[in-house]
């Protein structure tokens, strides 16, 4: 095969690529999976107020401003040596569980959905929202936009606005909850309930019993053992907003369970030539490639990996459908990274049931949101779940706050190397030498990547023009022999 | 529409940032974003007239030109869909769908960006020229 090596300057920014590399006999030899890279963020932090930093970094993404805003409130906290009260940290549960509805509800139906409603065949043009509402109904399509309203609302309710909201403080939050409020939430939270156990069943009904479904479910070329992280509450049960991380190894063993502050100890980045993203791995178990096993320090952080990471759910619906999930699937932990779309669902559940009872929580409407901080920053560490891993954001400042250093692991980077393997393997399985590459074998190949729903921080215009995601394929000459542009 | 922190990605705020001072008519609704798809749809629903202010990135394109692009232009980025979200003329086919009041017409000003991915409040040059440029070409647009 000839040997191509990739310039990174080469890469095209702004949106995502994958290239795969075919050999003289048409196999598939290599992949890479690129996402664009957002430079300069520390030198652009530093000299900042640590307490701007909620509301600058909830900017760097159009999709998730409120899991960079929760992340920088903790590591605030972290910062200021400061614990907020009780009710405090209960109000940005409350939020964070809202937003975990509304990101998750939206993947479902706009992202995964179309690839089990409409079929991976299906032209590209009817595989959106508007072919899963044109079979499924409109009155589903109903129910997404309510569910996300609703929950907006919530978000509005305590930030000020829908997107942006200005809500976490060090010690605390600005904002609490009325007893009409709270009455408004409990209601929206029942709703919320009502619509996930609905969207479970819609994927019970179109993909667990469509045995093609199944078995692309739990076929080999989706298939990658790897070490599964995701933050834990107490109980080892899941939790997006606080906790431990947990690490759980291949075989589903408990691996190592961390302190936010403790997280450099167990992480490490690896540099390839061909990206400027840094792989994040196991620094304890090392890095061995783009390779799955116990002795690759490899490791996945997605809503499957936290279901994997965890012993269970915090209620009694989702714990339900996590029992039902494992014992479906054969057992902890699942590998198949297309049952991270079931494990979305889960949480959705998971998400929508924590929120209600929050919204009764004796305490939610309490006037005690604020613990003003008095002792002098230096250094904080804030990690939540974001919908799609574990986000990490790690100031250092001088005594008056002011940021020296400011360092984010963002969820998607977590992923890139298991994205990559994923790509890589499914590529492998469906491209054979004489076998026509079609547009449905490709999007066969981005099923692969789209459980893990990559950000790409800067992807928040969809105007004509910009293609967030391509596919290339490049012969044993370096010839385009096909190329895809989403 | 854009990203404060992201240089050029910013211009669409910038540009607005001004129209508020310049635009005194009690119809006009002018409003600040970073969102896209779906999320964009909430806020469109119930105007008759829509004007999108946004950066954009087109091949061989130069930085700081500017696009004036209809419904026409939407049709072609059907299939252009974000990683997590849907691509614009899909959300308003399916705000229309679910019996949404859609605006009757919309129009986006699209100033060709040339650094969207390194952190920075400024613009890059030729994009801040633009700025006051397409400001005039909006106000045009409103009158």
């Amino acid at each position: 095969m000839k040997k191509i090596t990739i310039d990174p300057i080469t890469r095209l920014e702004g949106h995502g690529k994958i290239e795969i590399f075919l050999n003289d006999a048409g196999e598939v030899e290599n992949t890479y999976f690129q996402v664009p890279e957002l430079r300069g963020f520390e030198k652009f932090a530093e000299g900042r107020l640590a307490e701007d930093m909620p509301q600058i970094t909830q900017r760097i993404c159009g999709v998730c401003p409120e899991a960079h805003h929760a992340a920088s409130a903790k590591c605030l906290d972290d910062l200021f040596h400061v614990d907020p009260p009780s009710p405090a940290k209960k109000l940005r549960e409350l939020f964070y569980s809202s937003f975990f509805v509304t990101d998750h509800t939206t993947h479902f139906y706009i992202l995964a959905g179309p690839d089990f409603v409409m079929g991976p065949e299906a032209p590209v043009a009817e595989r959106n929202i508007l072919g899963v509402i044109a079979k499924v109904g409109l009155e589903l399509g109903g129910a997404v936009i309510n569910t996300r309203m609703k929950n907006h609302r919530i978000i509005h309710m305590l930030g000020g606005r829908a997107v942006h909201p200005v809500f976490g403080l060090p010690g605390g939050v600005s904002k609490g909850l009325n007893e009409d409020e709270r009455k408004e939430v409990e209601q929206i939270a029942k709703d919320s309930v009502e619509f996930a156990k609905l969207s479970l069943k819609v994927f019970d009904d179109i993909v667990l019993k469509n045995k093609e479904y199944l078995d692309m479910v739990l076929s080999d070329a989706y298939t990658h053992r790897t070490y599964y992280m995701g933050l834990v509450d107490e109980k080892n049960r899941v939790n997006f907003y606080d906790g431990k991380v947990r690490v759980v190894d291949p075989d589903g063993k408990e691996f190592v369970k961390y302190a936010p502050r403790e997280y450099l100890e167990h992480i490490a980045e690896h540099v390839e030539p061909w990206t400027y993203v840094k792989m994040p791995y196991l620094k304890k178990v090392g890095w061995k490639g783009f390779v799955d096993g116990k002795d690759s320090g490899v490791f996945r952080s997605t809503p499957l990996s936290r279901l994997n990471a965890a012993d269970g759910m915090a209620t009694p619906l989702a714990q339900a459908e996590y029992e039902r999930f494992y014992s479906t699937l054969g057992g902890k932990p699942v590998h198949q990274t297309l049952a991270t779309h079931w494990a979305r669902l889960v949480e959705l559940l998971y998400a929508a049931e924590r929120l209600h009872e929050l919204s009764k929580d004796p305490e939610i409407t309490s006037p005690n949101i604020r613990t003003i901080p008095t002792a002098k920053p230096d250094e904080g560490v804030g990690i939540v779940e974001a919908p799609r891993g574990t986000l990490t954001h790690h100031y250092i400042t001088d005594e008056n706050g002011i940021i020296k250093k400011a360092n984010l692991i963002v969820a998607t980077v977590n992923n890139v190397p298991a994205i990559s393997m994923s790509v890589k393997k499914a590529a492998q399985a469906l491209i054979k030498p004489g076998k026509k590459i079609t547009e449905g074998l490709l999007n066969r190949i981005e099923m692969a990547w789209r459980p893990y729903d990559p950000c790409f921080g800067c992807a928040t215009h969809t105007l004509p023009g910009q293609a967030p995601m391509e596919i290339v394929i490049y012969n044993s000459r370096g010839e385009v022999v096909k190329r895809l542009n989403r | 529409m854009g990203n404060p922190l992201l240089c050029d990605d910013g211009v669409g705020l910038r540009v607005v940032a001004e129209l508020k001072d310049r635009v005194d008519q009690p119809e006009v609704m002018i409003m600040e974003t970073g969102i896209a798809g779906l999320a964009l749809l909430d806020l469109l629903v119930g105007y008759d007239r829509a004007i999108i202010i946004d950066a954009i990135q087109t091949v061989g394109g130069k930085a700081g030109h500017i696009y004036r692009l209809d419904t026409k232009a939407f049709d072609a980025a059907r299939h252009v869909v974000s990683p997590h979200d849907i691509d614009f003329t899909t959300a308003l086919e399916f705000g229309k769908k679910l019996g949404l009041s859609m605006p009757k017409q919309i129009i986006i000003f699209a100033v060709e960006a040339s650094d969207v991915t390194t952190f920075s409040e400024e613009c890059t040059p030729e994009v801040k020229q633009a700025v006051p440029v397409c400001i005039e070409m909006v106000l045009r647009e409103l009158n």
